[in-house]
Formats: structure tokens, sequence, C-alpha cells
């Protein structure tokens, strides 16, 4: 899995990587099992600190999303959180999601189209991931 | 944590009453990683210019491993390597020559990681330093800075005047020696995203104080930017909660509030009366800006 990140991005750069990996979850890119790059490794490649990167694993792992065997490495957890209900980041997503629709002269069904799209392409990551892991 | 490189009140000037620094006091625990920011001439090279004991502060204290840097220069330097902002090597030396006469200095010299830093800059070892460009300099300043493996690297300005590229490159090979030797590192630079890239805590001097001295991530989570129309300076900004700076500026003023930005933008609206107030979290260089800028 690609990540990449933005020094001058609105986020820190722990919180980038730990939305990049959740993203990869949800999508399907990664997938229960999966081993993540040590942090060390991940650090050089970003070219960023490797305590940064410790920081976003330890936050993952505390969120449920991967977890590390000691002398093996950190993998995908098997089980992946549920968001508790009244999830509030997913209602500031909606929002962020409506008011840009609207903002380009769209709405609702622009959004709705978005959301549409966004979900083919993570199911055709889904499937490809599937074709190659019959292939190998 | 061991304390490392701990300055307390340190006052130093170049011309009578007016100090670069007024008062400057901070610590650095032991693999901890400091990047020191300010404006030209905030006093971050005469701060580390202190802590090598190249000059004394006309008051306060500074210890590096508990230690003196004026009265123990050798126990202090010989776990101390520094890249000063305009190092100068000698030109007609070769990098071989270079390299061995350092290891003659330092007994903890290691010859090993020597060659591979050698190598993996691509530096030929026969090459005189006066054929160098820029960017290989600076490689050949930091491999006199590490090979003794110090506990402390101090950095003045390691990327000034590097072209991206080379910054990079300059980055790659010090976050590898993090990686492997958990050194602490006090740098100093103005290239704001390398300073992200790093990471660590961040020291930001200013008018010969420290302005601000927190934890990176931290920092640009609970701090934030509030753009507002001027129409709503009419109260005293500073009364209100959080506040850190704010400055005038062509479309209104901008302050720098500890908190929330929803939070910080309700305290404005509220306190000020003031409709469109817009409050974001801002990448450092940004942050930067409107903590210092706008002043000089």
């Amino acid at each position: 899995m690609q990540l990449f990140v933005n020094p001058a991005g609105e986020l820190s750069i722990y919180r980038q990587i730990m939305r990049q990996i959740t993203e990869a979850i949800a999508g399907g890119r990664l997938q229960p099992g999966d081993k993540l790059p040590s942090h060390r490794d991940l650090a050089e490649q970003l070219v960023i600190a490797p305590l940064t990167v410790k920081k976003a694993y330890d936050e993952l792992e505390a969120g449920g999303y991967i977890e590390t065997q000691r002398g093996r490495g950190t993998f995908v957890s098997g089980t992946v959180p549920q968001p508790a209900p009244g999830n509030t980041g997913l209602r500031d997503a909606a929002r962020n999601l409506l008011s840009l629709a609207l903002l380009s002269g769209g709405g609702m069904p622009e959004a709705i189209h978005a959301l549409n799209e966004v979900q083919k392409e993570m199911l055709e990551a889904r499937g490809e991931r599937g074709q190659q892991e019959k292939k190998s | 944590m061991n304390t490392i490189l701990q300055f307390e009140n340190i006052v130093r000037g170049y011309k009578k009453e007016e100090n670069v620094l007024n008062g400057v006091s901070f610590r650095m625990g032991q693999g901890e990683i400091v990047g020191l920011l300010g404006r030209n001439g905030a006093g971050k090279t005469t701060l580390i210019r202190i802590a090598m004991g190249l000059l004394y502060p006309q008051s306060g204290r500074v210890s590096v491993f508990g230690l003196s840097p004026t009265q123990d220069p050798v126990a202090v330097k010989g776990r101390i390597g520094y890249v000063a902002e305009d190092q100068v090597l000698p030109p007609a030396a070769t990098i071989r020559e270079l390299t061995a006469f350092h290891a003659s200095l330092f007994p903890k010299w290691d010859p090993a990681l020597e060659r591979e830093l050698v190598d993996r800059f691509g530096l030929r070892a026969d090459d005189k330093i006066k054929s160098l460009s820029k960017g290989q300099a600076r490689q050949v300043a930091l491999i006199c800075a590490l090979c003794h493996r110090p506990e402390l690297l101090i950095l003045d300005e390691p990327a000034g005047g590097l072209d991206p590229a080379a910054r990079r490159e300059f980055l790659e090979a010090s976050i590898q020696l993090l990686n492997r030797e958990g050194t602490a590192i006090l740098f100093s630079s103005h290239h704001m995203g390398d300073v992200e890239r790093i990471g660590g805590r961040v020291v930001l001097l200013d008018q010969g104080r420290v302005l601000l001295d927190e934890d990176l991530d931290h920092l640009r989570e609970n701090v934030c930017v509030a753009l507002a129309p001027s129409a709503a300076a009419n109260t005293r900004l500073e009364t209100l909660p959080g506040y850190l700076r704010s400055r005038n500026a062509q479309d209104g003023w901008h302050g720098v509030f500890r908190g929330e930005p929803d939070d910080v933008s309700l305290r404005i609206r509220q306190s000020l009366g003031a409709n469109n107030v817009q409050c974001a979290r801002v990448p450092l260089e940004e942050l930067f800006v409107e903590m210092v800028g706008g002043r000089q």
C-alpha cells in the first residue's frame, strides 16, 4: 500500500497516516491479517520522524484497527471496530460533502453520485485484490 | 527523562542596551528532537553558539550533559556533533584528509560509519573540498559531526542554501540515523515543511524570548488561527481566553488562539459581536507567520 504525507496539509502528519490507513481498511485495500511496514521502515520511506509513525500506529492500535504481535510485526486487526452510534465524524464528513456539492452549484443528487462513485472505486480495489490473491 | 541540555535564563547581546537573547530557558532530554525556530535575528545561532561554548552568556546558565561548555569544553564537545550555519571546511584538503583529522580528535570515531556515510552520499574520498557542491560540502560536514557517535547533534540551518532534492537527501540521512541511533537533535530551520517532517518539539524564539515551547503535533491540533473583519477589533483581544497573538492585516485582523476552532470562533463571536469570524487549524508555516510576522 502506498502512503504519502503532505507537511503543509491541514492535518498533522501522524493524523494523515492514521487517516490513510483507516481509509485503506475501510476500502478493502488493507484486509485483516495484512502486514504493515515497521514504523522505522515507513519513517524512512516517507522521510518523517520514526516517532511520528509510531504515534500513528499507537493510536490505530488503541482504536483497534491494527495489532502488534511481538517479534512478528504489525497487522491489520481481524475485527475492525464499529463506529459508535451518533458518530460525529460521519456527520462532519457528510456536512463537508454536502457543502462542497452545494458550492459547486449542485445538491443532494451530486453528493449521492459522488458517494456512489467512491463506493464503486472501493469495490473495484477489493475485486482486484481478490483476483490477485486467486492467481498467487 | 535525563536532561542533556539546559538553558536557564540566558541573556546575551552584542551591543549595549540591546539584547539578542533576553532570558531564554528550555531543556532537552535524551533522544529528544527539538526544532529551534524564529525570524532572522531572533537569536537561534547565538543560542546554539552558547551551547557549544563558543560564546559566553552575559547572564544565565547553560549546561550540557550537566557540564559547562566553557569550563569543560573537551568533555562536552566529545559528546556533541555540530554543523554550523556557515561551516567553513578547508578548501585544499581532501575528504579523506578531513575525516582523518576528525578521527584523530575523537577517540570514539567510527571508521565503519564514516565509510558507510561516504558511500551513501555518493562522495569520493579523494575529492578536494573546493571541488564539492554546496550540498556535498554539507554532507561532509555532517559526516564530520556524526562519526564519533554523538549523544547530541546540533544542526544550525542544516538545509540552508540547499536545493529541494539535496535538502530531502539530507533529511533522509538524518531520519535513517534517528532510526538507528536515537541521537538527540537540536536543529534550527526556516523550512517549516522539514520541521513538520522531523517532528518532535518546537521552540519558537521571538524578540529574545521563548514564545512557544510545545510538542509539534500538540501545537498543530490545539492552536488555531482566527480571521475576522477589522470592525470586530474594538474589544481587547488579549483578554479572550486562549489568546496568544494577533496582528492587523489587510483584510481585518488575524489572531492565534489555543483551543478547538469551533470553540474559539464561538468565543470571539460572543465577546466581540463579530459575525464572520473564521477559525482553522493551520500548517506550521502559517502558524509561524501569524506568531512572529508583521511586526518588524
